[in-house]
């Protein structure tokens, strides 16, 4: 063993070195420790001028350098359909003041070679500890002073709007966006999207009146750190602020009891913390073909940056995938499975509302197993107690990072600010590794319960949907199966171009000449059709037989009937392990129909409304999109290549056991048997049942069945009725235009 | 370039002092890209110089300590001489393969267990690999010290280099390459540019490699890359922070003097011809903006011009008051994002400016603005005031650069590695305020022509 302090000057003697040369190295095992450095919090000075800006004063003499923050505590403000707004204050605080233009403050800043920064809640800047005193005239003038020039904002406006387009390509951007808008929700400050819209409605009085309200001595904290005494820092900050007594916004109440700021409007109250509720929720923003898929599950929680659990929490996002190589999430998704580069959990705990999020950008194959692993370690957590081992390890990874944060005199700053702002106790930051060193493995799994319950995880995806439309549908629990947005949060709707001289006969026409056309089609008899089929982990086979107007399909698990339907051209008989009947009303007619060799070709008879709405591009390609009705009600899309006339998907929209489904049925392959055209591979995602792949092993022509093969003998008993949960409720079908 | 870090570090801090506010920024990768680049540059000399002490052990592995007792945790790092500049051109990624693979194990580390090793002792470590060569490194507390050295030891004299590991880590790098170029608008940016910039050197391939390469090499290429490689005469260890350096030297010699002396390792002396002629395409990404993107091929690392040209890309883009963004963002608002800044490459490599439009704005339109201004660099000496603005934030930056143990260890190693001084360090700062109006000029006229780069238009895909 080491003892690195004691050692220190054995080794300056020159005594130690021999021995350490002459012991034989052992490599087998890592070196102990020598006992663990103390880490020594920085000291701060803290002030209030009389008109009640905060002096806060870091010294630290090691490099001529000094920063400076200006921070105005500010509550997270709504911005009521001009998000964006906020940001703009710190956009345009330092493009002119009623001495200075924009191009004279960017000259100086830069000719001082200092940083300078404006945010919506005050103003950053460093220098050179010589560079200092005009930085810190140029701060006062900019924050004291601000014209918010008109042209300036125009031009942010535009820089603004451009950054909202650009996101529309940017699925790390989009997810971070759009998540935050669904974990907390539109009427939360934070989770109001920036967009075209709102971006265009921002006006220069909002932005003026915010500073007026906001930018006041009595909430503004300046803090120095680095090369500067207390007795400098203190003489700055009264000489430049300490006369500071702005003109004050007209404030009224309205009739609702809230405060009016003139110019702002009335503020919205925030809402308290948000405890989890609601089911779990799939989000959904589509990006055809995208390279990955950016995953995001999160959680609000209901805690605040002083309550004790606080830090407990925070072990357990260490533990669970917060910035360590070792975390759960981290082991699991990358290094057990190679789902990704990497997957984490950040937790964010302020006053206003806090939030828990496990994020990871994974190879579209995967995106739902890598939601389904990240919801297992979750769940792993509440129920089973973490190791010793993790816990350790977690400890001495806060710890250490504590210790290696001290480098920064500005974390000293930063823990002066948060006992302030946040109100933590004035030891809050001394106790801090011995709080830390007190978390109990009991306490871990509290946290877990008590802040994360995946069955109200609300889950993003940012990626190609269709690819995984099964999988994700089969996450969510809220009934909707996957809620499809736009990049910009709006909801999603499908962009459908109005084809003109086209009605939905004329696409379906080109789609029967296309599969062979009506000569080719009508004299096949007796067909029999042969096909493989995988659900899920199941491989099943199907036979269909269709003669002139009858039709019979089996479908076979290990040589047992798991679903049959026999059309004798009057009547539908459906059988299954479990029940036997007639199938009536829209189960009749579905089964009328897929009993057609081309489906398509007894459209015109069974439907009683249909219509082209559109075009639309589907796989890179140009397709028509129909919907189509039939007289029970049985309602479903089509979509047919514009080019080649064949069916490339169909859309049923239902609801089944209480939930909506939206099943794709995707039809590819096709080949000509016999000078007709068919779909050799069949996948059908999004049913109650599963995602299926059906594929033709073979097609035989003219074979005939007896008649009694088709022959249906209803059984003695009631009629077996669609379940009415099956029939799409006609008002709630999504409209496509 | 830099390129790939072993895993990205998530932001995981709470809110910090000075967090300039975050809101949409779609630049973000770009952000990174200069930044990064920025880091990388070995600037620094100060008033207050960084002490250090360095020397060769007899297996030829150099060693540098700076000592600094202001907090009390040390950092440990091995930079090798390889990157991807040293591939063979059907095993291209190998370099940065090996940042990963080098976290696998060894003889006496079972495999997943280095990172956890390091964690637990309350330390961090990352690696990251450029065109020149792989840095790993440890921030540990003062009482690890002893821990870093086994470890990074143990990674130099037997590292576990296996089939396992190849196959784990191929996943990895897979969606690294996803995450980070393919799923990123402009992402591919760099590659681009250098694939045309290069058609000798190997810098003309991305670092991050091609996914075929690395699934046709076999074990025995692996082992043969390490063997030849990742020996101690082709290393450099710094241990930067609260430590003895005597001690520190007596447990270097300890861990790393058993260690055998590999083959002697030769850079390549590839010398591109120059480019003879402006290489010009379009691409069509993913993107909602078009940007515009030009690469000048200059001199290598460490050379006065190469200073002379870092200058230049400041007078461009080196704040709000800089060149470009007035022109471009303020004046004529055809941007929305400029930038300009060198790859710190060893032997002679690129400097890159580019442009992203503002919504509506013509590519062309951009383009000639950019020109304009790249054009008065030439025509037109800068003036001295322009000149002291740029000298005071070099001399900024260069302070701020050094003042953590990770970021002067970095610093250490690429000063002795890549420009072969160690003393750059504090001097190098000279080296860039010795430089005048004149021969930012000259440079300006040299490197700065149509016939020396390489323009790509960025274009939405479906835009013609």
């Amino acid at each position: 063993m080491i003892r690195t302090r004691n050692l220190r000057s054995l080794a300056c003697a020159g005594l130690l070195a021999p021995v350490l040369m002459n012991a034989q190295l052992d490599r087998s095992r890592p070196p102990v420790a020598g006992p663990a450095p103390v880490v020594h919090l920085g000291e701060h000075t803290s002030t209030t001028l009389s008109n009640g800006v905060h002096v806060i004063v870091v010294e630290d003499h090691k490099l001529p350098l000094v920063s400076v923050q200006l921070r105005f505590d500010i509550p997270p403000v709504h911005q009521s359909g001009m998000a964006g707004y906020v940001d703009m204050v710190g956009e345009l605080l330092a493009t002119g003041t009623a001495t200075r233009t924009k191009a004279q403050i960017d000259g100086m800043v830069d000719s001082l070679g200092a940083n300078f920064f404006a945010t919506s809640d005050g103003v950053y800047a460093g220098a050179l500890k010589k560079n200092l005193a005009p930085l810190m005239d140029l701060l006062t003038d900019v924050v004291q002073n601000p014209l918010f020039p008109t042209d300036e904002l125009e031009k942010a406006r535009t820089r603004d709007l451009s950054a909202v387009q650009q996101r529309a390509e940017d699925p790390e951007g989009i997810a971070e966006a759009v998540g935050r808008s669904v974990t907390f929700g539109p009427s939360h400050p934070y989770g109001e999207m920036h967009t075209e819209r709102t971006i265009k409605a921002i006006t220069r009085t909002a932005v003026e009146a915010y500073h007026r309200y906001y930018f006041r001595p009595e909430n503004a904290y300046l803090v120095f750190v680095g090369d500067i005494t207390a007795k400098e820092a203190n003489d700055y900050a009264k000489k430049l602020f300490g006369k500071w007594k702005p003109a004050k916004s007209l404030v009224t109440t309205d009739e609702f009891g809230r405060t009016v700021v003139e110019g702002i409007g009335a503020l919205v109250p925030l809402e308290k913390p948000t405890t989890p509720s609601g089911v779990r929720r799939v989000y959904g923003v589509d990006r055809p073909g995208a390279a990955q898929s950016v995953i995001r599950v999160s959680f609000p929680l209901n805690l605040i940056p002083k309550d004790i659990r606080a830090q407990q929490a925070t072990v357990m996002n260490t533990i669970l995938g917060g910035g360590i190589f070792n975390a759960r999430l981290m082991q699991n998704l990358r290094e057990k499975n190679g789902f990704t580069y990497g997957a984490y959990s950040s937790l964010e705990i302020d006053r206003f509302n806090s939030s828990l999020t496990a994020t990871a950008s994974v190879r579209t194959e995967v995106t739902d197993s890598a939601i389904t692993e990240i919801l297992l370690e979750i769940e792993r957590l509440r129920n089973e107690p973490v190791t010793q081992a993790e816990l350790d390890l977690a400890k001495s990874h806060m710890s250490g990072s504590f210790g290696r944060s001290m480098e920064d005199p500005k974390t000293v700053a930063r823990f002066a600010l948060n006992t302030e702002l946040n109100g933590l106790s004035a030891d809050h930051y001394k106790t801090y590794l011995s709080r830390l060193e007190g978390v109990t493995i009991e306490q871990v799994q509290d946290a877990a319960n008590a802040f994360l319950h995946p069955d109200q995880a609300v889950i993003l995806v940012v990626g190609d949907l269709e690819q995984r439309r099964q999988g994700l549908m089969e996450l969510s629990m809220d009934g909707k199966g996957i809620i499809q947005l736009n990049d910009d949060g709006s909801p999603w709707e499908e962009k459908l171009t109005p084809v003109q001289g086209k009605v939905a006969e004329q696409v379906l026409e080109t789609h029967i000449h296309a599969i062979g056309g009506r000569e080719a089609i009508a004299p096949i008899r007796d067909l029999h059709i042969e096909r493989q089929v995988v659900r899920g982990a199941d491989t099943l086979s199907e036979n269909e037989w269709f003669s002139a107007i009858e039709y019979r399909s089996i479908l076979k698990r290990d040589g047992a009937v798991i679903e049959e339907y026999i059309h004798d051209g009057e009547r539908v008989l459906y059988t299954d392990p479990e029940v036997t009947g007639e199938l009536n009303d829209a189960g009749y007619e579905a089964i009328q129909l897929r009993g057609r060799v081309v489906p398509a070709m007894g459209y015109a008879k069974a439907m009683e409304w249909m219509e082209l709405l559109g075009s639309t591009t589907l796989m890179g390609e140009t397709v028509y999109k129909l919907r189509l009705r039939t007289a029970y009600g049985l309602t479903f899309a089509e979509y047919y290549n514009a080019e080649s006339g064949l069916l490339v998907r169909r859309v049923d929209d239902f609801y089944y056991n209480g939930r909506q489904w939206h099943m794709t049925t995707d039809y590819n392959d096709w080949k000509g048997v016999n000078g007709v055209q068919f779909p050799h591979t069949i996948v059908e995602q999004g049913a109650p049942w599963g995602k299926s792949v059906r594929t033709i092993i073979d097609v035989e022509v003219g074979k005939p069945k007896p008649v009694t093969f088709f022959e249906v003998n209803i059984p003695e008993m009631p009629d077996l009725p669609v379940p009415p949960e099956m029939l799409p409720p006609l008002d709630i079908i999504p409209e496509d235009q | 370039m830099e390129v790939a870090a072993l895993f990205a570090h998530p932001n995981i801090q709470p809110p910090t002092f000075a967090t300039p506010g975050s809101g949409a920024t779609p630049m973000r990768i770009l952000l990174s890209l200069s930044i990064a680049a920025m880091l990388v540059a070995p600037a620094v000399a100060q008033k207050r110089a960084i002490n250090y002490t360095e020397f060769d052990l007899p297996n030829g592995l150099h060693v540098i300590i700076h000592e600094d007792h202001a907090t009390p945790i040390v950092a440990v790092s091995v930079m090798y001489h390889v990157g991807s500049k040293n591939e063979d051109p059907s095993r291209r990624g190998f370099a940065h393969f090996f940042e990963h693979l080098l976290f696998e194990g060894s003889a006496n580390i079972k495999r997943g267990e280095f990172s956890k090793i390091v964690e637990n002792a309350g330390g961090v470590l990352n690696a990251n690999t450029s065109g020149d060569r792989t840095y790993y490194y440890e921030v540990l507390p003062s009482n690890r010290l002893e821990l870093g050295l086994w470890l990074e030891s143990e990674r130099m004299l037997h590292a576990k280099v296996d089939q396992v590991g190849v196959d784990t880590q191929r996943e990895v790098v897979k969606e690294e390459r996803r995450q980070r170029y393919e799923n990123q608008p402009y992402g591919t940016l760099t590659m681009e540019v250098l694939r045309r910039a290069f058609k000798e050197h190997p810098y003309q391939w991305p670092t991050i490699g091609y996914m075929e390469d690395l699934n046709a090499a076999t074990e025995a290429d692996y082992q043969a890359f390490y063997k030849k490689f990742y020996v101690p005469n082709n290393a450099t260890l710094v241990l930067a922070g609260d430590l003895d350096p005597v001690q520190a030297r007596t447990m270097a010699e300890r861990y790393f003097g058993d260690i055998p002396r590999g083959a002697p390792v030769t850079q390549p002396t590839i010398v591109e011809a120059p480019l003879g002629g402006e290489v010009r395409d379009v691409i069509h990404d993913r993107i909602q903006l078009p940007a515009v993107v030009m690469g000048y091929r200059i001199p290598a690392n460490g050379t006065p011009d190469f200073y002379a040209v870092e200058l230049l890309n400041r007078v461009l883009s080196g704040g709000n008051s800089a060149r470009m963004n007035t022109a471009l963002k303020d004046e004529q608002q055809l941007a929305i994002y400029t930038g300009a800044f060198n790859f710190p490459f060893e032997q002679p490599g690129i400097a890159m400016l580019f442009a992203i439009a503002n919504a509506g704005v013509e590519v062309n339109a951009l383009e000639t603005a950019m020109q304009r201004e790249v054009d008065r660099l030439s025509t037109t000496p800068i003036s001295a005031t322009e000149l002291a603005k740029l000298k005071v934030q070099v001399e900024t930056e260069a302070i701020a650069d050094n003042s953590r143990v990770a970021g002067i260890a970095g610093n250490l190693a690429t000063a002795h590695v890549l420009l072969g001084n160690t003393e750059l360090i504090n001097t190098e700062l000279d080296r860039y305020l010795s430089l005048t109006a004149e021969d930012l000029q000259r440079a300006a006229r040299t490197y700065f022509v149509k016939d020396n780069r390489v323009v790509l238009h960025y274009l939405p895909k479906n835009q013609p």
